[in-house]
């Protein structure tokens, strides 16, 4: 009450209005040394380092258990690892999923797993209800059957919009490139997928999680004595193999520049990504000086200098980005974003420029500052988390950095100079020995020739595999068509054919339709009718979201959010082309753009491509070169500016009437994909189209 | 009989060993009338600077909604000393972090700065309060933000007109009855008079609430509020300034009877004519009423049930209950019985409708506070096949359990464990804390019920849950709407 008594005289005499001058942005202060808490560290009998870090400042406490193995080849099998760790939290041989799900919430605590780890976060006074559910799961987790099946099937629709998805085809050549032969320089593909079991993520589960080498960090309001109450009540019966350890190496070095390219047709942006690996692991003392590099090239915000180069200045695109990545286990450096097909290698150029300037020039003081003070601040920011004091326990302990690394922090942030900077840049960056990753389209490759050392471009698949050279066919197209026309239809010659097709007058197909990316199951229902009638439904839980009819005379589409649309003139004219049975009979007689564009390999298999162009839109049918089914098409075409690609996938012909029929099909479209099973394939019954009629 | 009085103890001394932690802090008002609440945590380098403002959108003219809200946007613009664009710039570049909301009640906003930029912030902050500068392309951009918000926000958001709809039935009777986001066409109507006159009504020292948390020297950061904010002039005298900045010669001697040669423009406060300075303390010495909207203890009459058609593809029940407002003593028990009702996957409605029942993918409620009344809301999205009176059965005989039947004791105990969780995390940042403490101060009159609410909570009985849910669940008084999907 004083205070606020003396400052009221002191205003109403006058002698505080002194002028302040507001226009005068205030100095920061000293920047403060921060105040986190030493920790206590003590070893189990059965192995585990347990990091303690009080801090009782809330009635909270956050057990984080992680696994000192180092990471696994996992060849044949790419992906195991994911796998296992999504399925961990499925249930024990103690708690049904839905068990373990209601006792977390009813004490509100956060109980979570990865492949390496799990985390525990609750009320200081529900440590014992809290580490019980821990332990249960670390010890008797058992990855019930149903449950993998299901985090399977969630896999598969992912692995499939990889296949559309620029930026996952970029991170997946950007690690098969820079490391071969390491852990990082593997990919899930549906092959090793299909090749993982449960036996194999249980073994995995098994061998990973030992205590042997492990880390538990205990942070919060927990005292020493409770810790070591908890680890041995909890955690002193766990047992397990030995720790892996394999030293990895760190990456692949090209020499000279090498252009990757994985073609995404119709693309009209690439995906950029130029990129090389860092011969530098966590906790090297030179890492702060080149993450302030990073952050001057290209880390963060509006100011860096791809930034101001690449979008403020040239307007090549939306955002130009890099980012360091160290870790314990290899290091790599990446910088690109995504440009438009004109300016690509022109975006490239700049980027290289970049690298070349920053190795060669010492930045100004204006970045070197802007770059620390917006480092300071994150940093600083993250402390008030419990779950980042902890993560700098860990890796003081982990990878033997000085005791006060973290105390101390700011002060080396503040003391990194433009000196240092280059030093770095010289040591660690490149900008003839780069790998330039382009997810695009090919009508860009020619121009790429000219960033590539040896001028032969590299190509890769959706997953990061080498493609191999699109063979020239060994028949003609008409033969490709004519060859899948025989085969689906079981006849071998065209009197034949004209038979068969004959007494085919009609189907009705039902497609049982499921995705992750939709909670509710879908049911597409598809009609023709001879001999150019089609109509399709899409439904589910009762209610129709689209639909589409066409006799050759009419069409519409239907959809719940637009609404009823006939179709317009152009529309009718590519219906007329694609419609009937087979519409690939037709192509030589209705004026079909086709061609056929050699022999490509996908997933190991070879496949005639069919290329099909009209207008803006491009259709690729591929057909096995060995059975001539149809087994793949992607559709592109042009929404305004974007292009929107739809990939189907047929598989599981069986025979219907004497005509093979695929019981299995799938699409993607952009992000989103639907895994359908047919349920229903009638031929020649009996048809009711009253629901178009309307 | 012998386990229940086990359960009974073990509670009793449960209370005792509630986990909220004391939150200390020091509060003073400046002489111009700004309240100050500083709170100290020196574990992280970090402080949270925030300015609560006593106006929301219940203060709006009803030919003007929305304008709170927009006008939150139009002071990120830029002031007397801060270029247009460079408010946020000057925040992120120095390691910070800002935001700002705006409510039926009040308009908060923050910046979240390394702590030796404290006075960056206090700076930012004090010259949002004496001179924000808002110019028309500034008007123009933020008009077309605020529309993009709302397409994003409610036009595009199934559903996303509910709470719209849900108020303007509830409350007829008082300004809660438009939402803060307002309406569109009021405010491309809105004209310069309005923003001044707005600023000059409730962006004012004796409507705003400054609250710091953080790694504060407490002396220090007083010398600096007094030098940013105990400088910024008393009651009319800052609108007097303002006028000063804004108007040209001759409409401000008109208004006034002096010339605007004789104030100080470097020092207004201090300016030496002794005409200029009696004018300053004349002003200074005329209190600003803020106007206030009044407590609304209307109930509601009737049931109104309507059907509203969206573009939606599941059909959804929503219904309202007037509620008391936040600080009615009934409002803990009425938190509580929502939790029972729809607190996780456990709860009542959760277990009956969506899990049990399958009527519908997602039902839950929640009980809205606010400062002159409450609404308690029903919600549900609809399984397929499923229709509004299905879940709307459900719903009622969930209402008719829990106001016949007390809760069980395990229930009541998981209730207060999920409370306690929520109000120890809620501390858990110094942003939330300067926000908490502010608020209480302000709806409450005392920040320090952010240390009471455990205590408050504790005292609720499975009985007073039982009550208030007799006393509020009004069957025969209430707001039913059904969406359903745009016909074909």
């Amino acid at each position: 009450m004083k205070n606020i008594i003396i400052a009221g005289l002191l205003l109403s005499s006058g002698l505080l209005s002194a002028q302040v001058d507001r226009s005068q942005k205030p100095a920061p202060a000293q920047a403060k040394k921060i105040n986190i808490n030493d920790s206590q560290i003590f070893t189990t009998a059965n192995g585990i380092t347990v990091i303690l870090s009080e801090d009782h400042k809330l009635p909270r406490v956050t057990f984080e258990l992680s696994m000192g193995s180092s990471p696994r080849i996992e060849g044949d099998k790419a992906g195991l690892a994911e796998m296992a760790g999504s399925l961990i939290m499925s249930g024990t041989a103690n708690r049904t999923k839905d068990q373990l799900d209601k006792e977390i919430d009813y004490i509100g605590a956060t109980l979570s797993a990865d492949k390496s780890s799990i985390l525990l976060s609750c009320l200081s006074k529900h440590t014992d209800k809290g580490l019980t559910l821990m332990s249960d799961v670390l010890l008797n987790a058992n990855f019930p059957e149903s449950e993998f099946e299901r985090i399977k099937k969630q896999n598969e629709s992912g692995l499939m919009s990889t296949k559309s998805d620029a930026g996952t085809m970029a991170k997946n050549a950007t690690v098969k490139v820079n490391f071969p032969n390491h852990p990082y320089g593997e990919v899930m593909t549906e092959a090793t997928l299909n090749a993982i079991k449960r036996e194999d993520v249980m073994n995995f589960y098994k061998a990973n999680f030992t205590p042997k080498g492990s880390y538990l960090v205990v942070v919060g309001d927990i005292t020493r004595a409770q810790t070591e109450a908890m680890v041995n009540k909890y955690f002193a019966s766990w047992n397990g193999g030995p720790l892996y350890t394999n030293p990895t190496n760190d990456g692949n070095f090209s020499k000279g520049n090498r252009v990757i390219f994985v073609k995404k047709p119709g693309a009209v942006q690439s995906v950029v990504y130029v990129t090389f690996p860092i011969k530098m692991r966590t906790g090297d003392k030179n890492q702060l000086a080149l993450n302030v590099l990073n952050g001057i090239l290209g880390g963060g915000g509006f100011g860096t200098r791809l930034m101001q180069n690449l979008r403020e200045d040239k307007a090549y695109t939306y955002g130009c980005y890099s980012s360091m990545n160290i870790t314990e286990d290899g290091s790599w450096m990446s910088a690109g974003g995504n440009f438009r097909n004109a300016v690509t290698d022109s975006a490239i150029t700049q980027i290289l420029k970049e690298f070349e300037k920053i190795t060669n020039e010492l930045v100004t003081d204006e970045e070197l500052n802007l770059t620390k003070s917006a480092m300071a601040g994150n940093f600083a920011r993250s402390l008030e988390r419990p779950s980042t004091i902890a993560r700098f326990a860990l890796n003081i302990k982990k990878y033997g950095l000085p005791t006060d690394y973290y105390q101390t922090y700011l002060q080396k942030l503040e003391a990194v100079s433009k000196e240092d900077v280059l030093t770095m840049a010289q040591q660690y960056f490149t900008s003839k020995n780069c790998n330039i990753i382009v997810v695009g389209n090919e009508e860009i490759i020619e121009n790429l020739k000219k960033f590539d050392a040896d001028g032969k471009i590299e190509m890769l698949d959706a997953f990061g595999n080498e493609v191999k050279e699109v063979k020239k066919a060994d028949i003609p197209k008409e033969q490709v068509i004519e060859r899948y026309i025989y085969t689906v239809t079981q006849t071998k010659n065209q009197k034949e054919l004209a038979k068969k097709l004959k007494k085919i007058k009609s189907y009705e197909r039902v497609l049982d339709m499921t995705s992750a990316a939709i909670p509710i199951p879908l049911k597409m229902t598809d009609y023709w009718v001879a001999s150019v009638t089609e109509a399709q439904k899409m439904e589910g839980q009762g209610m129709v979201f689209q639909k589409s009819y066409y006799d050759g005379k009419t069409g519409f589409t239907y959809s719940m959010q637009t609404g009823k649309k006939e179709l317009t003139a152009d529309e009718m004219e590519s219906k007329r082309k694609s419609s009937g049975l087979f519409p690939e009979m037709g192509y030589a007689k209705n004026g079909t753009n086709y061609e056929l564009t050699g022999i490509e390999n996908v997933d190991g298999k070879d496949y005639y491509v069919i290329k099909i162009t009209e207008k803006d839109a491009q259709s690729f049918d591929y057909f096995n070169t060995s059975t001539f089914l149809k087994e793949r098409s992607v559709a592109i075409r042009k929404n305004g500016e974007e292009t929107v690609e739809t990939s189907t996938t047929l598989g599981d012909y069986k025979v219907v009437s004497g005509i093979m029929f695929p019981h299995a099909i799938s699409l993607s479209v952009g992000p989103m994909s639907l895994v359908g099973k047919v349920s229903k394939m009638v031929v020649n019954g009996k048809i009711d189209l009253k629901d178009f009629k309307d | 009989m012998k386990k229940i009085v086990l359960t009974g103890l073990l509670l009793s001394t449960g209370l005792a060993v509630f986990s909220q932690k004391k939150i200390e802090y020091k509060e003073y008002d400046l002489p111009n009338g700004i309240h100050v609440i500083l709170h100290q945590e020196p574990s992280t380098p970090i402080v949270a600077v925030s300015v609560l403002y006593h106006v929301g959108s219940k203060n709006e003219n009803p030919d003007r909604t929305g304008f709170a809200h927009f006008f939150e946007h139009l002071l990120f613009e830029g002031s007397e000393n801060i270029g247009r664009g460079e408010y946020s710039q000057l925040v992120e570049k120095n390691g910070g972090a800002l935001n700002a909301n705006t409510s039926q009640d009040r308009t908060f906003y923050y910046e979240l700065l390394p702590s030796n930029q404290l006075e960056l912030g206090l700076w930012l902050e004090s010259e949002r309060m004496l001179h924000a500068k808002v110019d028309i392309k500034g008007i123009e951009t933020q008009r077309s933000v605020v529309k993009e918000e709302k397409r994003q926000r409610v036009d595009n958001q199934p559903y996303g007109s509910f709470f719209t709809e849900m108020f303007k039935r509830v409350f007829t009777n008082h300004p809660y009855n438009w939402a803060p986001i307002g309406s569109m066409e009021h405010l491309d109507a809105a004209q310069e008079e309005d923003y001044v006159n707005f600023y000059k009504d409730y962006y004012v020292p004796s409507n705003a609430t400054l609250s710091i948390a953080g790694d504060i020297d407490i002396e220090q950061t007083k010398k600096w509020i007094d030098k940013y904010f105990a400088t910024m002039p008393s009651g009319q005298a800052i609108n007097l300034y303002r006028d000063f900045l804004a108007q040209n010669d001759a409409d401000f001697e008109k208004k006034y009877g002096i010339a605007k040669s004789k104030f100080d423009a470097k020092d207004f406060m201090n300016s030496k004519d002794p005409a200029a300075k009696k004018l300053i303390a004349t002003y200074a010495a005329k209190k600003i009423e803020v106007k206030r909207t009044k407590k609304d203890d209307t109930v509601l009459k009737g049931v109104t049930k309507d059907i509203i058609y969206d573009n939606i593809q599941l059909p959804a029940l929503f219904m309202g209950y007037k509620f008391p407002e936040q600080t009615s003593a009934d409002s803990y028990a009425l938190e509580m019985l929502n939790e029972v009702l729809s607190g996780g996957s456990s709860s009542r409605l959760n277990k009956a409708v969506v899990e049990k029942k399958e009527l519908a993918t997602f039902a839950f409620s929640f009980y809205y506070g606010l400062e002159d009344a409450g609404i308690g809301i029903f919600a549900a999205i609809g399984a397929s096949g499923k229709t509004c009176d299905e879940i709307q059965a459900e719903f009622d005989n969930q209402i008719e359990l829990i106001k016949n039947e007390l809760i069980s004791e395990e229930e009541f105990q998981k209730v207060r464990n999920k409370i306690e969780n929520d109000l120890v995390t809620a501390n858990a940042s110094v942003a939330g804390i300067a926000e908490n403490l502010a608020n209480n101060y302000v709806y409450f009159g005392s920040a320090e019920r952010t240390n009471k609410l455990m205590e408050n909570y504790s005292k609720v009985t499975r009985e007073d849950i039982q009550r208030v849910a007799k006393k509020y669940l009004t069957q025969d008084a209430r707001v039913i709407l059904n969406y359903l999907p745009k016909e074909k």
